[in-house]
């Protein structure tokens, strides 16, 4: 007997009230798919280039530009957390990446005796930025953990800290603050150049799309099958439940952070690359769409709750969002309003099933 | 059930004001004319809308190309130099056919090849924000045959702006010199460390008015914060923003009064927005009421918003430099236009330039058309 088979027996067992609540139920449920499936419907039907080949891969490009951060800010909402600094360290991340990996003969460079650039030194950057995004987000995990501050203090200050670092390292070399550009081509190519062409379509699918997909492989590893991940739901549930039973919270919760602030480091790293130029400005208030993401997505503030399949699913909902709106052509007033309102709709009916469990 | 009414009602408004938006204001692809007539589509992509000048120039840029029978779209970058290439990406995917970009990283050839890049074969016109930056002339728009900009000579608005400043302290000078001690203490309101038109603004602003005053035999302008060795106060937003320049002129007044006998005695802005922020502070601190009664600080910025203008005209503010929206506008829309016709992106510039005095070529190029500053003052 199959899925829907069992179902249907089940459905047809219950009386009308029952029959009429357990449809309801399901439509509610499953609201949020359903709001998308008529959403791109609506959508293909009034502009038909929605869904042309080369829009599904544009969508698709955007969804793989927020998904690393997207997947590093879910561990900390995981833990009933949020990051507030994750924005400030995307873009120090790219102003770090830009300024190591500058064309070697422009006239005007931040550091001036770097060597050449090669696929070693593009590794070692990308290192070394995530390295970077790890130490501030092991200074968020250390004051969350030790003193038992909330997420949300702790990361304010540390975003207020990065942005004053971002803007001492923009004045480096008598910058004075202005954009850090003249970007190396072979960075460019082997971050944002095409990894695979599909002639027939006329469009090409950029590296940091591989990228994404490797990293979402790698967190739904973490998440699912290493005690770490499994120690960081039960802290999420409920920590002093977790304590007694001889998870480490405090290392936990300060891995959970450095892997966010890691995973912040790799978005800044490809952003340097697709924008060819990086300001002081660079991944302001990112946070809120990455943090916006994992909720639709059904990592839920409670705590405890979440997987990387609604992460990547949050993000492609933003990000077909934006396109169907660009493409309806509303006006940009008003995509601010209904993007809101999407989002605070689908929250809320998402939400829904967890207070039922519960 | 009545949750599924709620649900039900929720996206039939999302859906309403999908439509009726799109059915009023913006003809969408699928209702555009596909055989006989234009078929040209235009994505016009700003920098911020929350801009006061560029505001000025979407509106009028918007009835013009309405005026002219062309189907556009106006998206908002949010001064988010990512948020703008993701649109550029997806309008290309749309079939949109002429791309109006309002760079937002202003001066980096970098972020403008990128652009271009998204773009691929579709003309691409800059606008305001420049695409090249200092030293780097000609190496986006020199390279580039299906690419044009329209905007303003960096550095003439700040030219302009301190020659202003430099006769109105020589026509004013003792009035102008509040405490007797021979020299103007001024204050300076940067718009955007990043901005080659700011940058070009705060040195030439102070530059030529030092200028025109050394010939008149006076001493040149003193910063008002001796501590403060960048002598300007910059937008930590790079937003241009009336509320910055608002909060420091407020703790600016706190410590620098007539009476410690150090007042400001003059104000320049990059812009009429920080300007408007700085006369606000002065207001609460009972200066430039526009009465005739009280103590005016002699104000001066750029863009010439209508906010600036009334302002000038009610005696609150002494100047700025008239940034000519209509003319801009008018400007995109004839290259639009002549693009539309199949014009090549440098006829369509040459073209721009015939159509009026206030329009000229930039030398060695064949597609960067400046457009002419005017200072204003009443």
């Amino acid at each position: 007997m199959n899925y829907f088979q069992r179902k249907r027996e089940e459905y047809l067992a219950l009386d009308a009230k029952d029959r009429r609540r357990y449809v309801t139920d399901a439509l509610l449920n499953n609201a949020l798919y359903i709001l998308m499936a008529i959403f791109i419907i609506f959508t293909a039907v009034v502009n038909k280039n929605f869904l042309s080949p080369s829009s599904i891969v544009n969508i698709i490009t955007l969804a793989a530009v927020s998904l690393p951060m997207a997947l590093g800010i879910g561990g900390c909402i995981v833990l009933t957390g949020t990051d507030l600094s994750a924005g400030r360290v995307f873009g120090l991340a790219a102003g770090i990446s830009a300024a190591l990996l500058q064309n070697r003969a422009a006239s005007k460079l931040i550091f001036e005796n770097l060597p050449k650039t090669s696929g070693g030194w593009i590794i070692l950057v990308l290192l070394l930025v995530m390295c970077a995004g790890a130490v501030i987000g092991m200074v968020n995990g250390f004051f969350v953990s030790k003193f038992s501050l909330h997420p949300f203090i702790v990361t304010l200050a540390t975003q207020l800290i990065t942005y004053g670092i971002i803007l001492m390292f923009f004045q480096i070399n008598g910058n004075g603050g202005g954009p850090i550009s003249n970007i190396a081509q072979e960075f460019k190519d082997a971050v944002a150049g095409p990894a695979i062409k599909i002639a027939a379509w006329n469009v090409s699918i950029p590296w940091y799309v591989i990228f994404a997909i490797l990293l979402v492989i790698l967190m739904w590893f973490i998440w699912n099958k290493t005690r770490f991940g499994k120690n960081m739901f039960a802290i999420g549930s409920n920590s002093e439940a977790a304590k007694v039973s001889g998870v480490n919270v405090f290392l936990t919760t300060v891995l959970v952070h450095t892997l966010a602030g890691a995973m912040y480091g790799f978005a800044g790293f490809v952003e340097a690359a697709r924008l060819g130029s990086v300001t002081a400005a660079t991944g302001l208030n990112n946070e809120s769409d990455a943090i916006a993401a994992c909720v639709i997505g059904g990592v839920s503030f409670v705590g405890g709750t979440g997987n990387i399949g609604g992460i990547v699913l949050g993000v492609f909902v933003l990000r077909i969002i934006f396109v169907a709106l660009n493409m309806l052509g509303i006006n940009p007033n008003l995509q601010y309003i209904i993007k809101g309102a999407i989002i605070l709709s689908a929250v809320s009916l998402d939400m829904r099933k967890y207070l039922v469990r519960k | 059930m009545k949750k599924l009414l709620a649900l039900l009602l929720a996206v039939a408004m999302v859906f309403s004001m999908a439509a009726c938006n799109s059915s009023s204001n913006t003809p969408t692809p699928s209702e555009a004319p596909t055989e006989g007539g234009s078929d040209t589509k235009v994505a016009v992509f700003w920098y911020a809308f929350s801009d006061a000048y560029l505001s000025t120039v979407r509106s009028a840029l918007d009835a013009d190309l309405e005026a002219a029978g062309i189907e556009y779209q106006d998206f908002d970058g949010n001064n988010n130099q990512g948020t703008q290439l993701e649109q550029v990406q997806t309008a290309v995917t749309n079939g949109f056919n002429v791309l109006v970009v309002n760079l937002v990283t202003s001066g980096s050839a970098d972020a403008a090849q990128q652009i271009i890049s998204a773009a691929g074969d579709v003309p691409v016109v800059f606008f305001n924000r420049a695409v090249e930056g200092d030293g780097e002339e000609g190496t986006v728009l020199g390279n580039n045959a299906n690419v044009a900009f329209i905007g303003t000579d960096a550095p003439e608005a700040g030219h302009m702006q301190g020659k202003m400043i430099g006769d109105f302290l020589v026509a004013n000078y003792d009035a102008t010199d509040l405490n007797g001690d021979g020299a103007i203490s001024y204050a300076m309101f940067m718009g955007d460390a990043s901005n080659v038109e700011a940058i070009y603004r705060t040195q030439f602003g102070v530059e030529d008015a030092n200028a025109v005053l050394t010939e008149n035999g006076k001493p040149e302008l003193v910063y008002f914060n001796a501590a403060n060795t960048d002598k300007y106060q910059l937008d930590p937003n790079g937003a241009w923003s009336n509320a910055a320049a608002n909060d420091f002129m407020n703790t600016n007044l706190a410590e620098y009064s007539e009476a410690n006998g150090n007042m400001i005695e003059l104000v320049i802005a990059n812009n009429d927005d920080m300007a408007l922020g700085a006369i606000a502070a002065l207001q609460s601190a009972g200066y430039n009421l526009g009465d005739g009664k009280c103590v005016k600080i002699p104000v001066f910025g750029v863009d010439a918003t209508q906010a600036a203008q009334d302002a000038i005209k009610a005696d609150t503010m002494t100047g700025t430099v008239k940034q000519d929206a209509d003319g801009m506008a008018q400007a995109i829309c004839t290259a639009v236009s002549a693009i539309a016709e199949g014009a090549t992106v440098a006829d369509a510039a040459a073209k721009v330039v015939s159509s009026g005095d206030i329009f000229t070529m930039a030398e060695g190029f064949t597609n960067k058309v400046f457009v002419a500053y005017a200072p204003f003052t009443e």
